[in-house]
């Protein structure tokens, strides 16, 4: 969403209320990195800045734009600012809005905690509507995709992908296999918003995904932190020594 | 099962390396395995230099494409409003035993794939069966096997 949108970008500084005050913004950023500058708080969960094409698959950052005497109710996530654009973050509607979003999420997920705590904020203890278990349930997966997103947008190596669809989609690693793609880094599993995706360290010892990866330890603090195969994808695509993965970050000098 | 992998490359030759090609090779292996091999996904990603992930991906969001093997011939029992009521669940329940197959998967011997649908769009014909392409129309229970029976 976001590449669209910044494409051709300029750094165009606008004028823009949100919540009754006027704030400075550049054109194009969508509403929700703009309330986050201003520290207006806006839940949202499958949207992150870094990811070009994240956003507008969980609905919970919905908010009301004002334009041209038009009210529309936009993901704030994936929504450009353009000059005397007025957002609304916080009213009825929006609150009654996104209380049935949370409260279909609830259905899918019952066991995650943001979840939970989302829903609890607009009034939902336990929705209404048939909870998905048995060969439907899904632990904590929402399936918004970012996992995906940054496993091929960010880290590059494209071990995960979103499988299937409607009901069924999830993400998995290609054939339901250990990935040979996979280095083991966990970006997928720290930027899940849901804690969906397990991931252990034991020891030097990381399993993700099904397959287990050899952790390099620290030579100063002997500290177990990076993953043999992350360190050499790293030192295949950039121009880092393998020399450099001896010592960890809190130890470089 | 082992799938010739010569097959596989001569399909995929059959295209031009990009992107858009990906789908019709699929559907090409799904016709000539009569189903989508994992050794046909794998081959066609370090042909194209796609990855195994997307490639997968695809391959589970068509419901054309079928990831284990199908029976040589598809029968497909309608089960819309018109057809249930006309019967199609007892003309499921005899294939069923009479094939000795379940719901949505094929018989050992690879003959047929049992499946049902909802609706086809020919309610004056239910109790409705398509075999492959042949529309079959007023199925009565007691003929489903003789319906069966050309296809080998
Ligand atoms: S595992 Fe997490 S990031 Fe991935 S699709 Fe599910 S909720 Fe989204
Ligand atoms: S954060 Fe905007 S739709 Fe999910």
């Amino acid at each position: 969403m976001q590449s669209e949108l910044n494409k051709g970008a300029s750094m165009e500084k606008i004028k823009i209320i949100i919540d009754g005050k006027e704030v400075e913004a550049t054109r194009d950023q969508c509403v929700l990195d703009v309330a986050r500058e201003q520290g207006i708080y806006i839940p949202a969960l499958c949207y992150h800045p870094e990811v070009t094409s994240s956003g507008g698959s969980c609905r919970v950052c919905l908010v009301e734009v004002h334009q041209g005497g038009r009210m529309r109710l936009v993901t704030s996530c994936n929504y450009p600012v353009r000059e005397g654009l007025e957002v609304k973050t916080d009213t009825e509607l929006v609150r009654r809005i996104r209380k049935g979003v949370l409260e279909l999420l609830l259905a899918r997920v019952p066991d995650s905690e943001i979840i939970q705590d989302l829903a609890r904020r607009d009034g939902v203890e336990t929705p209404r509507y048939f909870v998905d278990e048995g060969e439907n349930y899904r632990y904590k997966c929402i399936a918004c995709g970012l996992c995906a997103q940054v496993c091929d947008e960010v880290v590059g190596v494209n071990a995960i992908s979103m499988l299937a669809r409607s009901r069924e989609k999830f993400p998995g690693t290609p054939f339901h296999k250990p990935s040979q793609a996979c280095i083991g880094c966990g970006a997928c599993a720290y930027v899940c918003p849901t804690g969906a995706i397990s991931m252990k360290d034991d020891e030097d010892v990381r399993t993700i995904w099904g397959r287990q990866f050899k952790l390099i330890k620290c030579s100063v603090c002997e500290k177990p932190y990076i993953p043999e195969a992350q360190a050499d994808w790293i030192v295949k695509t950039t121009d880092k020594d393998r020399s450099f993965f001896d010592i960890c970050p809190d130890h470089r000098k | 099962m082992a799938v010739d992998i010569k097959k596989v490359d001569e399909v995929i030759s059959r295209y031009e390396k990009s992107d858009e090609s990906l789908l019709a090779i699929l559907q090409d292996f799904q016709k000539e395995f009569l189903y989508v091999p994992e050794e046909g996904m794998r081959r066609l990603s370090e042909l194209f230099d796609v990855p195994e992930s997307k490639i997968y991906a695809m391959g589970t969001f068509y419901k054309a494409l079928s990831l284990v093997p199908r029976g040589r011939h598809t029968i497909k029992v309608c089960t819309g409003t018109a057809c249930h009521l006309k019967g199609a669940n007892q003309i499921i329940d005899t294939v069923e035993r009479e094939l000795d197959v379940k719901r949505n998967s094929t018989t050992a011997d690879g003959r047929f794939t049992l499946e049902s649908v909802n609706c086809v769009g020919a309610c004056a014909m239910a109790p409705l069966v398509v075999v492959d392409e042949d529309y079959h129309g007023q199925v009565r229970t007691s003929k489903i096997m003789d319906v069966l029976k050309k296809y080998k």
